[in-house]
């Protein structure tokens, strides 16, 4: 128990510690950060181990008459422990991004906070808890986002914060029409809806997919995600391609198992809609990726079809293919991480942030692009690296669950993620040698540094998948 | 373990090679010496009695596992001594092209990717070393890094991304029939009882076909084969197609060898005999009107690949009589693989001197390099069937398969074995044409340089011994190794069949020298009458065809772009008109205390109420429509669309 909580104060008290040294040096911010962050790896460890040994760890309380409870089951345990490792890499390369930047404080105070409040999703235990963090999250987020201060940050601070809150606010009425049917909002009991009946649970489970799918960004629901690029990279590579996106899929992995049960979403007719939707978000981002010439918002827009792959295996309802989304969800992630981490590089050594001008960068920057082309292959989803695991248990749960039309959707992804980077890369080899400072200077080292090891990690994984399947496995049994 | 051996060996190498400064030691002719002497004498008790597994003791629901039988030791034997050949050959040429580190590195790499490949055990280990051969040969393509070799190397890099997810889901599927990871050779048979098991067969059959080069998928190949620096195009053309091709009788392996009207195949033989006859007639008919050397070497790679795909389908077709067209086929790849590597490395010595492919420009070579003229001369034989040489020995094996199967009387049956021999003689005039253009004919006018590169004319003369060996005594590869393969994959009866064949009758060696004599004479005509300077039309070509319906797509894409921005903004314009337009009513509700909503007049009614009402009776009408309870009333089609809700 005190794992769990110290696990999910471990950001919010590193954080307001920043907030307290005004006058602290560059050196002693980043290792409390660094401690922070480590001790919050340490405690989300022993409580994921915990979960996936059986143990419950189970932590509730009541405000104002509606009772919380942080209860992590194991896939809240796996999107926990994505969260807080890939803190630490995040955290790690902004020591590198940042140092020089205006405002460092703000910036690691709300960065640890808001690990804090991704936490606190993954853990939750009951719906009020999932929707309080689920807010809290979009609220400390948003400092990160308009940290730059120009005009354009500012807007797209505005346009994250009203998409967002509209999103919650869909949840709220879902949330309120779940209690009023079920009495009942917590996860640990079984689904909560698995009694109920009638053709309103066909608009309830559309309710909650538009609302979660806000941040998970569903394709109408999109817009906030490519402007709000305009944050620092770290935030855009941790915040806006893991962790807010993601607690938006988690949410919806949850509504789906956890509110509604499997073999209730099956016997709903909107289940003959939905993954159409999924499948024109999974092709229409890339394809719009691939018009984008700001290397940011290409990213972006490739975020926006994977984090759909992770809703398509959740809406196959079959055992292979929620593995599939939980394997894409823990081997996605620190590949895209990887390639926002190569573009924030690329940015800060050359200024250059559109693909047009990545003339000969390459030579520039070796190994920041060996990083960039290894992700990218990471988002085809080529054998040696992790992220094939995921489209393959995917497109086998897609075969199971009969939409099989959704299996060629993540080839044609697969075929359009490549026509996306692989011109880019071979652009960066190109044309005039640009000649500039070594890349192993100290900054850029600590920069490299965690990009590099992401990149060996998902070929480990990639190789020997069985290092991330007991998680994976755990989640399967768990739901079914 | 061995089998884990042989692959890591190349991987130290390519290791050792990374972190060596200098050159003095050969490290792909050491590593690969070591593999050849490895496998020759550590794999050849499979062709006697059981099978090598090995799993990798990992736990999870990937566990790489390897596996030799006798089909995977010849495939595993014959690229240990390619590459021996080639890294003898190596060197020198790439002294010429500059590079050759990273060149090592990567031949290094994809023959641990291949050795993988023909040694995995099940079918994800060998997806897994598959998509390794594809990026390691890929810098191969790209060595020379001119815009020519960029494309080539796209064309490469498109279409082997496309075949490994196409691999993909085909496995996906076979592992959903079989419940399992698809294992190979255990004779785990997919029945064709659902659409699934046929959908994984062919998409199986795509995924591999692209690598074999398998017409209509084959336009990388030419591409990619001749931007390659020559020692590397020697071992694309000589062996990673061929890993297509062994993929591809993996497949029939589900589909099961030798019992095919059983698990109801019959159509899958039948439909790889016709592609299998296209990709022949495609690759020689563009080889003949190519005029650089490596175009046209590439192109016959095409066409022999057609034979090797022929042989396949007919070894389904034939089903348990199939003995023929399976182990012709299998006796082809190696045959192709030896002769194609000498063509392609008998060329890199003339580029190297003269520093020119285009055939036009060369000629009356044989005075400068009688002995290169010598060894290419036995390759060109070797590859146009002449008797005495390697060739022979397969395309009269496949041939009485195609003869036995026209025996039958089906027409197709009847045309292939016609357009077989056609073939035969495109080969032979493709290849008189080289020769001629090349070393006989008017000296050539170039700078002729002259590198006395001994170690390149032994590498051609070690593969020229081979082939030599092989043509004089066709039966000992056959009985060695092809049989005990044929045997393993389900074929029992396949020493039987091949004992009627006599490799030195009389009917086969004529009509090999009529096919040979034909195919000068169309050469000659050809050259008089200039219709190899025939450049197709675009819309002929695939190339061009596969270009005329991009644009399509393009210009239909770009009006839907068009029309999906116009639709949204029209949207957005009439909806910011309307909330606007809500804004003054409601303004001038509160002025008023009520107002006129079109010919509606309301009095003493906020807006805000105005608009729930409107909300309501909505609701209500919709209801109403959506649930007809008046008995007689019949729902529109379209509105039942509403009612899922």
């Amino acid at each position: 128990l005190l794992d769990l909580i110290l696990a999910l104060s471990g950001g919010l008290i590193g954080g307001l510690v920043v907030a307290m040294m005004p006058r602290a040096g560059n050196r002693i911010r980043s290792i409390t950060v660094s401690a922070f962050s480590i001790l919050t790896i340490v405690f989300s460890w022993r409580v994921a181990l915990k979960v996936f040994g059986g143990e419950s760890v189970r932590l509730a309380g009541e405000i104002g008459g509606l009772s919380w409870s942080l209860d992590p089951d194991p896939l809240g345990a796996v999107f926990g422990l994505i969260a807080s490792t890939l803190w630490l890499f995040a955290a790690v390369y902004s020591f590198g991004y940042m140092s020089g930047k205006h405002n460092q404080r703000a910036y690691y105070t709300f960065f640890l906070i808001s690990l804090s409040m991704t936490l606190g999703v993954a853990f939750s235990g009951n719906l009020v808890a999932l929707y309080l963090f689920y807010e809290l999250l979009t609220f400390s987020t948003y400092p990160l986002v308009i940290h730059e201060r120009s005009p354009e940050a500012v807007k797209a601070g505005s346009k994250y914060i009203i998409y967002n809150l509209s999103g919650a606010g869909a949840i709220l009425i879902g949330i309120v029409v779940t209690y009023s049917w079920a009495g009942n909002l917590n996860f640990s009991y079984g689904p909560i809806l698995a009694e109920s009946q009638g053709q309103g649970l066909n608009w309830l489970l559309l309710l909650f997919v538009a609302g979660f799918g806000v941040k998970s960004a569903i394709m109408p629901l999109h817009r906030w995600l490519p402007s709000a690029m305009a944050a620092p990279t770290p935030v855009s590579a941790l915040l806006h391609a893991v962790a807010v996106v993601y607690s938006g899929a988690y949410g919806i992995l949850r509504v789906v198992y956890s509110v509604f049960g499997h073999e209730l979403v099956r016997s709903l007719n909107i289940l003959n809609i939905i993954p159409w939707i999924i499948a024109f978000t999974i092709l229409a981002g890339v394809i719009i990726a691939v018009k984008q010439d700001v290397l940011k918002r290409r990213l972006a827009y490739q975020t926006i079809s994977h984090i759909s792959y992770i809703l398509l295996g959740a809406f196959t309802l079959q055992p292979w293919g929620l593995a599939g989304a939980v394997m894409h969800m823990i081997c996605y992630s620190a590949l895209k991480i990887t390639l926002f981490f190569c573009a924030g590089i690329i940015a800060e050594k050359t200024g250059q942030i559109k693909v047009s001008g990545m003339e000969g960068i390459g030579w520039a920057l070796p190994g920041t692009m060996v990083a960039f082309s290894i992700g990218a292959l990471g988002m085809v989803g080529m054998l040696p690296l992790s992220t094939f695991w995921g489209k393959y248990y995917l497109m086998k749960g897609s075969i199971e669950g009969g939409i099989w039309p959704m299996a060629l959707v993540l080839i044609g992804s697969g075929i359009i993620n490549a026509v996306c980077f692989i011109p880019l890369i071979i652009k960066a080899f190109r044309g005039k040698r640009l000649q500039s400072t070594p890349e192993m200077e100290s900054r850029f080292t600590v920069m490299l540094a965690p990009t590099l090891t992401l990149t060996a990690v998902s070929i480990i994984i990639g190789l020997i998948p069985g290092v991330v399947w007991p998680g994976v496995q755990a989640v399967v049994d768990w739901f079914f | 373990m061995l089998l884990v051996l042989l692959i890591i060996i190349p991987i130290i190498g390519a290791l050792f090679s990374c972190f060596s400064r200098n050159r003095t030691i050969n490290v792909p002719f050491i590593t690969s010496a070591i593999v050849f002497m490895m496998t020759t004498f550590g794999l050849k008790g499979v062709f006697m009695g059981e099978p090598i597994t090995y799993r990798i003791p990992l736990s999870g629901p990937f566990v790489p596992t390897f596996r030799a039988d006798p089909l995977s030791v010849i495939f595993v034997i014959l690229a240990a001594f390619l590459w021996l050949v080639v890294s003898i050959y190596a060197p020198k040429y790439m002294k010429h092209e500059g590079k050759y580190k990273l060149f090592d590195i990567c031949t290094l790499v994809t023959l641990a990717a291949v050795l993988g490949v023909f040694m995995a055990g099940d079918m994800l280990t060998l997806l897994l070393f598959f998509e390794l051969m594809t990026l390691a040969s890929y810098f191969w393509v790209i060595h020379q890094w001119n815009r020519n070799a960029i494309k080539a190397g796209n064309f490469y890099l498109f279409y082997s991304i496309t075949g490994g997810l196409i691999l993909a889901l085909g496995i996906v599927l076979l592992g959903t029939v079989l419940g399992g990871l698809p294992a190979i050779g255990t004779g785990s048979i997919v029945y064709l009882d659902s659409k699934v098991s046929g959908w994984g067969i062919a998409l199986l059959v795509v995924g591999f076909g692209i690598k074999a080069g398998m017409a209509p998928l084959h336009i990388w190949l030419p591409h990619a084969h001749s931007a390659a620096p020559t020692p590397g195009s020697a071992l694309l053309s000589g062996l990673l197609i061929k890993v297509g091709a062994y993929g591809l009788i993996r497949v029939g392996e589900f589909a099961g060898w030798g019992m095919v009207l059983e698990s109801g195949y019959g159509w899958f033989g039948l439909l790889l005999v016709v592609v299998g006859i296209c990709t022949m007639l495609t690759g020689v008919l563009a080889a003949l009107l190519q005029s650089n050397a490596k175009r046209l070497l590439a192109y016959h790679s095409v066409s022999q690949m057609g034979y090797v795909i022929l042989g396949l389908g007919l070894g389904l077709y034939l089903g348990s009589e199939g003995g023929l067209g399976l182990m012709g086929s299998i006796y082809h790849i190696v045959n192709h693989a030896l002769f194609k590597t000498a063509l392609f490395l008998g060329v890199g010595i003339i580029y190297i001197n003269t520093g020119e492919t285009n055939l036009y420009k060369l000629g009356g070579l044989w005075r400068r390099f009688p002995i290169t003229a010598v060894l290419m001369l036995l390759a060109a034989l070797g590859i146009t069937g002449a008797p005495g040489l390697n060739g022979y020995a397969s395309k009269t094996v496949l041939h009485h398969a195609v003869s036995m199967a026209a025996e039958s009387g089906t027409p197709l049956m009847v045309w292939a074995e016609r357009l077989f021999v056609v073939v035969g003689i495109g080969t032979a005039a493709s290849f008189a044409k080289l020769y001629y253009l090349m070393f006989l004919g008017k000296p050539t006018k170039l700078k002729i340089s002259n590198n006395r590169a001994l170690s390149m004319k032994w590498a051609i003369g070690l593969l020229a011994l081979v082939m030599v060996t092989i043509g004089l005594f066709p039966r000992l590869l056959l009985n060695v190794a092809v049989i005990p393969a044929a045997g393993y994959l389900g074929l029992k009866n396949a020493a039987d069949t091949l004992a009627h064949i006599s490799f030195w009758n009389s009917k086969d060696l004529l009509s090999m020298f009529v096919t040979l004599i034909a195919g000068v004479l169309v050469c000659w005509a050809g050259l008089r009458s200039g219709v190899f300077h025939w450049n197709i039309p675009a819309w002929l070509t695939l190339e061009g065809l596969s270009n005329m319906v991009r644009q399509g797509f393009s210009a239909l894409w770009r009006i839907g772009v068009v029309l999906c921005r116009n639709a949204v903004s029209a949207i957005a314009a009439a909806s910011k008109k309307a909330v606007t337009k809500l804004f003054l009513v409601e303004r001038r509700f509160k002025k008023a205390g009520g107002g006129r909503i079109g010919w509606v007049t309301l009095t003493g009614i906020g807006a805000d109420a105005a608009l729930l009402i409107g909300a309501l009776v909505i609701l209500i009408v919709w209801y109403t429509l959506i649930n007809p309870s008046l008995p007689g009333v019949k729902l529109p089609t379209f509105m039942t669309l509403f009612k899922i809700f």
